[in-house]
């Protein structure tokens, strides 16, 4: 999703062992577990991307 | 260190890097503390480099390089940025990785090498038309663990 526009949008995979921390701070508690703009959005699982992109209108809008 | 990916797996990246179109660069952003995987994390990317010619790999320190870092803006190591390489010309494509990819991640690691090689994220014309109209800072992070 961040190829399709960099300037606005980062992709960021994150190691929840490695950074708990950060982990802890969204209350992630399964993976994959999608966090938008630190907490705005979540999305629990591998979802098909029409599904990110409606969690990603939520959050954006909210 | 002995070598972290064995024969059989530098094959079957061998195989997968055959369709490689464009080159990336790889940028691994390690720090000299409280980074505990950061050693290994660099001799996995220089081996994944070492397999094809159209994949290099930069190390970069978070609190020496911390101007690079910033403008990329890098706030925790190990941070892995996959970038799009025309020319001398490195593009940050916003693609990245906290963390060791080890396990399940390695897979993402080479699968989103072949992403950027590819130019093309692969997605439908409705979600590429809705990503492309966004004009404020969008932030997705993946919680994921090695198994």
């Amino acid at each position: 999703m961040a190829m399709e526009n960099p300037a606005m949008i980062r992709a960021e995979g994150v190691e929840a062992t490695e950074f708990q921390d950060l982990a802890s701070q969204f209350h992630v508690q399964g993976v994959p577990q999608t966090v938008i703009n630190s907490g705005a959005g979540m999305v629990v699982g591998a979802v098909p991307e029409q599904n990110l992109m409606a969690a990603i209108q939520r959050a954006l809008t909210n | 260190m002995d070598k972290l990916l064995d024969d059989q797996i530098v094959e079957q990246i061998g195989e997968a890097f055959a369709e490689l179109k464009e080159p990336v660069q790889i940028l691994l952003f390690g720090s000299h503390k409280n980074c505990e995987y950061c050693a290994e994390v660099r001799q996995l990317l220089e081996e994944v480099s070492a397999t094809h010619d159209k994949v290099g790999v930069t190390v970069y320190d978070l609190q020496a390089d911390k101007e690079l870092a910033a403008q990329y803006l890098v706030d925790k190591a190990p941070t892995i940025l996959i970038a799009a390489k025309d020319g001398a010309q490195i593009s940050n494509l916003g693609v990245q990785f906290a963390g060791i990819p080890s396990g399940h991640e390695f897979s993402t690691l080479i699968n989103d090498v072949m992403m950027v090689s590819s130019r093309d994220s692969g997605l439908s014309a409705e979600v590429r038309e809705f990503l492309k109209s966004l004009n404020q800072p969008l932030l997705l992070q993946v919680f994921v663990t090695p198994t």
